[in-house]
């Protein structure tokens, strides 16, 4: 207490309410600085939902808001995945829009007039502020020192690593999960210091919450139960720990399958197991305590864990015959990635042709933590000098968050808030030692350490086991506090650049550089969005690949054959053979799935690089997975495996749909033969591809979104390309009977 | 009796091939596949065997097994092959699925290869019937893509049968490995003895808290310097810089070496360690010049440390412009 930094500035208020005055000051401060550097994309570009999941959640909200809860609930969507649509209600989690609905109705009961919209993408960063607020006291139980819990609300407020999911506009699940993740955990270890059903039944609640609000929920039903492990095997079994875990486990299991996504997956799927295996666990050893205390016997002990024990191989066998005896569903694939890294590269190309899914290089780790990754091991390190049980915890979590993120860079997100928590321990560790204005006096000291040598020497780390004497020198305090005071300026900076230049981006409208170093918008994709919304019928569908499914059914309102959403491998599948395809091939699927616009997106032009032709191998494989006799990935490379789109691209490339329809009359806006793929670095051919089921709608500003419009069956029975070779003025009668294309009659 | 001649002249001669019918020619191929599958093949039964008109299918994996040609990919393939083949054959013996599996080696029919215009090796065909229920529209063979993934049984076994729709497909076998089994069960029971006579000794590291923390740390250093990138990229471990040197440090944010992150994690290390020792060690220092000293020594090496990973960092992303001074 004594040691508080700001204690030594503030010297004048000694008393207690001062300082818990100064307390919820410096948090509020923080608070709004956590909000405030969030929104630079709010301030740069405009108030306006991100990226592609934030389309659906919006989406969402609005018909949360339009039609009640009851109507959302049971929400069957037939303007996503034509023809099957989806059952929405039933596959989302709804706590994020059940959230901001809330909220909504709250503000306009007490007449606020505000969009939903601006809840939406404000959000996140409200959510922000209340997660440093809940780092502030989770660390306050894992330390004395009350500047530990201001440090960890700070570097949670302003770590990129929890930035980069939460700016202004980022209206995803994580907006709000992360809050709740860590506010779980601090009642789960209030709970268990106290042994109270009470914050258990709250931690519980907040499971709950977080179990209705994002899928990473089965990251807290492993992590608790494998402290609640840690603990028993260090021999810590105590009834505190039985009455946390079982209310935690019993009430949150039941509010967790009350979400229809959900439903009786907590019983069924191997992820949740540890979790029910651990309780099983938990109750055996309450019974065996019961009766040890009943019937004293001094060879108890040992029958006690050998019963416990082999109670639990039966149960971890009967679990693996389970399994395999398909009672139990399998590992979800998602999740079995995490474990063995080559299974989704195999299995599931659609997991693994997802950025997040990727593993995380070193940069990446520095990038979104600076400073705090290597005072992360420090903090790690503290927790073992004292190791109670809430110490245990950091030291689980840290261990199986950093085996995690460095496997999939989205679980960087669950990483962040053990690294905070660490690192503020180990800053606020040295700051109270140098930071001190007391000096011990030598000569007292080595007296001192005489006596008190043996007594002290109880701490279970060697490098702890000497009494403290403090520091003597001011100039050695004043040294470490000012090198200390530039890395966490340099932090700050660190992080503000980060957040305004990586993280602010909304990626619907895209921010370039004019020569002259003004600022330009490129704002096509809702140029083509605005496009579809006003120029097609309202039931018009329209076939992309799935990342832009979201966006289309957000901003053109128009119903799509897939979306982020990737529930139906098949159906996605479907569209990438359509895609990569040649026309005769691709036509008759676009007729069976009434398609009436095709939408692509071409970087060629800008050097964008999130084109559709960057991702088709992605299609290719997908489609590939499905129908591997008619789409084959080594088809589309070179025979010297190069991925080209030049003169040189192989045949297949150069008929696919979606080749053509990228460089469909690009080659008009060069000189004859100059044609340029700057993305690509590519000198295009100078006869560029042909279209003939097709016909080009609509091509945005700097041609990132090319649409195209399905044709209709010839109206005197030709088929396409003899037609399009009839309108070219191309036709020659016998050439085209020998050519012969396959009929392209839909039965 | 007048059969016997025939039957035999048909065997041996391959200029007869021609006349044999096709269900003659499996009968005498399946038979040899019971005896020993894969059927060995040669040019001219290479020949018989794929002639056109056919009522079966045919799976003929063309390889180079002799070291002159050092393919490993025929080496590692062949044992998967013998027993794909084998497993088929012995699950179907009565040759309902009318599968032949034949293996032609690159010695044995150096003219095949040639006619084929094949250079490379392993490449497996599957031949499907021209005649009969299943008849294929082109008597051309299929081509199975190597490229992708692991060569096991099992996937070719899935290719295949995915070609031969509506006919059994037997299931591959793969023969119970008792010396895996044996090894495993004198390692694990050996192990347990040694545990069991050294547990005195083991325990007390067991529950010695350094020690974990030791493991603590090692293994949060690992991780947050990339290892598991390495394991599931399998990046080099060093490159080239193209002028005869060696580079440390791959260009790109989203590229890493393996013995970059093993710097990375020193220098995390170093920069734990000092942060370690001035928390904990350094107030517990009674001799004030020592810890004078201590603090001027753990100082410098995290600032100097700091500042090397910083301008490290900074060769990583161009545009980062944070830097510390020693290394600008």
């Amino acid at each position: 207490m004594s040691a508080d930094p700001l204690q030594a500035l503030a010297n004048a208020g000694q008393g207690k309410s001062t300082r818990s005055l100064l307390r919820v000051i410096i948090l509020a401060l923080i608070a709004a600085a956590a909000i405030a550097s969030r929104l630079f994309s709010v301030i740069r570009f405009e108030s306006i939902i991100h990226e592609f999941d934030p389309w659906f959640n919006f989406r969402a909200t609005k018909y949360l808001v339009a039609n009640g809860f009851y109507n959302f609930w049971d929400w069957f969507d037939d303007r996503t995945w034509h023809p099957l649509g989806r059952v929405t209600g039933g596959t989302l989690y709804p706590g994020l829009m059940v959230t901001s609905g809330v909220i909504y109705h709250a503000l306009r009961a007490l007449t606020i007039p505000v969009d939903i919209r601006n809840i939406c993408v404000l959000l996140a960063p409200a959510f922000s502020g209340l997660t440093a607020i809940a780092a502030y006291l989770l660390t306050n139980e894992m330390t004395p020192s009350s500047s530990a819990g201001l440090l960890a609300a700070l570097f949670m407020g302003i770590a990129p690593g929890y930035i980069s999911r939460s700016v202004a506009g980022s209206y995803d699940n994580e907006a709000i999960a992360i809050f709740l993740l860590v506010f779980t955990f601090y009642l789960w270890i209030k709970a268990l210091k106290q042994g109270s059903m009470l914050w258990g039944a709250l931690c519980a609640l907040f499971y709950g919450y977080m179990v209705a609000s994002w899928g990473g929920y089965a990251f807290i039903t492993c992590l608790l139960p494998l402290h609640a492990f840690v603990l028993i095997c260090m021999g810590r079994y105590s009834t505190r720990l039985y009455v946390a875990y079982t209310t935690w486990y019993a009430l949150g299991t039941l509010a967790s399958m009350q979400i229809p996504f959900v439903g009786f997956l907590p019983v069924k799927t191997s992820e949740h197991m540890p979790a029910l295996g651990i309780f099983g666990f938990l109750q055996l050893l309450a019974f065996l305590d019961y009766v040890r205390s009943a019937i004293p016997s001094r060879q108890f002990q040992t029958f006690l864990w050998l019963f416990a024990g082999g109670t639990f191989g039966v149960g971890l066998l009967g679990l693996v015959i389970a399994t395999s005896a398909g009672i139990i569903a399998p590992w979800g694939g998602r999740f079995y990635s995490l474990w063995d890294t080559n299974y989704a590269k195999i299995h599931i190309p659609i997991i693994a042709s997802v950025s997040e899914h990727q593993p995380t290089a070193w940069p990446a780790f520095f990038f979104d933590l600076n400073m705090l990754i290597w005072l992360f091991p420090v903090g790690v390190y503290l927790c073992f000098q004292e190791l109670a049980d809430e110490h245990v915890f950091i030291v689980v979590y840290a261990l199986f968050g950093s085996y995690f993120a460095g496997v999939m860079v989205r679980l960087m997100l669950t990483l962040t808030p053990v690294v905070c928590v660490a690192a503020a321990i180990a800053v606020s560790t040295i700051l109270d030692t140098y930071l001190s204005t007391k000096s011990p006096k030598p000569e007292e000291s080595q007296a001192a350490e005489g006596s008190e040598g043996k007594k002290a020497g109880k701490s279970g780390l060697k490098a702890a086991s000497k009494p403290v004497v403090g520091i003597y020198g001011l100039w050695g305090k004043s040294m470490m506090v000012s090198a200390l005071a530039v890395y966490l300026l340099l932090f700050v900076l660190h992080c503000t650049w980060v957040t305004s230049n990586a993280y602010s981006s909304p990626s619907v409208v895209l921010a370039s550089r004019l020569p002259d170093g003004s600022q330009h918008i490129i704002d096509d994709y809702r140029e083509a969005y605005q496009w579809l919304r006003q120029n097609t019928r309202e039931d018009a569908k329209i076939m992309s690949w799935w990342d832009y499914g979201y966006q289309i059914g957000g901003m053109a309102d128009r119903p799509t054959l897939v979306d982020n959403n990737t529930w139906n491998n098949t159906h996605i599948a479907t569209v990438g053979k359509a895609m990569s395809s040649s026309e005769e091939v691709s036509y008759p699927i676009m007729r069976q799935h009434e398609v009436d616009y095709v939408l692509v997106v071409f970087g060629g032009l800008l050097g964008y690089s999130g084109d559709d032709i960057n991702k088709f191998l992605w299609m290719v494989r997908i489609a590939e997975g499905i129908w591997p006799d008619e789409v084959s990935e080594r088809s589309f490379f070179t025979p010297r495996g190069e991925y080209r789109v030049d003169g040189e691209a192989t045949e297949t490339m150069k008929n696919s749909l979606m080749y053509k329809m990228s460089y469909y009359n690009y080659n008009n806006l060069f000189p004859p033969g100059q044609a340029v793929d700057r993305m690509r670095n590519a000198r295009l051919p100078e006869v560029g591809p042909t279209l003939s089921t097709l016909e080009e709608a609509f091509t945005s500003e700097n041609w990132i979104i090319r649409i195209y419009k399905v044709k209709d069956l010839d109206n005197i029975g030709r088929d396409h390309a003899a037609a399009a070779a009839f309108d070219r003025g191309t036709k020659k009668k016998k050439a085209i009977k020998k050519r012969g294309p396959r009929s392209l009659r839909v039965d | 009796m007048r059969f016997l001649p025939t039957l035999l002249l048909a065997l041996l001669g391959s200029a007869s091939a021609a006349k044999k019918s096709p269900e003659e020619r499996f009968q005498t191929y399946h038979a040899k596949a019971l005896s020993s599958a894969p059927v060995k093949l040669g040019d001219p039964s290479y020949r018989e065997l794929t002639g056109t008109p056919r009522d079966y299918t045919v799976a003929v994996l063309l390889t180079a097994m002799d070291a002159r040609f050092g393919c490993q990919l025929c080496r590692d393939f062949q044992p998967e092959w013998d027993l794909l083949s084998r497993s088929w054959t012995a699950g179907d013996k009565k040759g309902e699925s009318r599968v032949v599996f034949g293996t032609l080696d690159f010695a044995d029919g150096r003219d095949i290869f040639m006619s084929l215009g094949l250079q490379t090796a392993p490449v497996l065909f599957l031949f499907p019937p021209t005649i009969g229920s299943h008849a294929a529209a082109s008597p051309e063979p299929i081509r199975y893509d190597f490229t992708s993934g692991s060569q096991a049984a099992e996937q070719v076994h899935a290719w295949i049968a995915r070609h031969l729709p509506d006919r059994p497909h037997p299931p591959v076998k793969r023969p119970i490995n008792w010396m895996r089994w044996i090894s495993t069960f004198v390692i694990l029971s050996g192990g347990l003895t040694a545990s069991y006579a050294a547990w005195p000794y083991v325990l007390p590291v067991i529950q010695n808290r350094t020690v974990w923390a030791g493991i603590t740390l090692i293994s949060i250093l690992l991780f947050t310097s990339g290892h598991m990138f390495n394991q599931i990229r399998n990046v080099p471990y060093v490159a080239g810089d193209g002028r005869g040197g060696i580079s440390y440090f791959a260009s790109g944010f989203q590229n890493q070496y393996g013995l970059e992150t093993q710097i990375v994690a020193a220098m995390y290390g170093i920069l734990a360690l000092s942060g370690i020792s001035l928390a904990i060690k350094v107030p517990r220092i009674s001799d004030p010049k020592m810890q004078g000293i201590a603090i001027i020594a753990w100082g410098s090496i995290l600032f100097v440390v700091y500042s090397l990973l910083l301008s490290i960092f900074r060769g990583k992303n161009a545009g980062y412009p944070f830097s510390l001074p020693p290394f600008m």
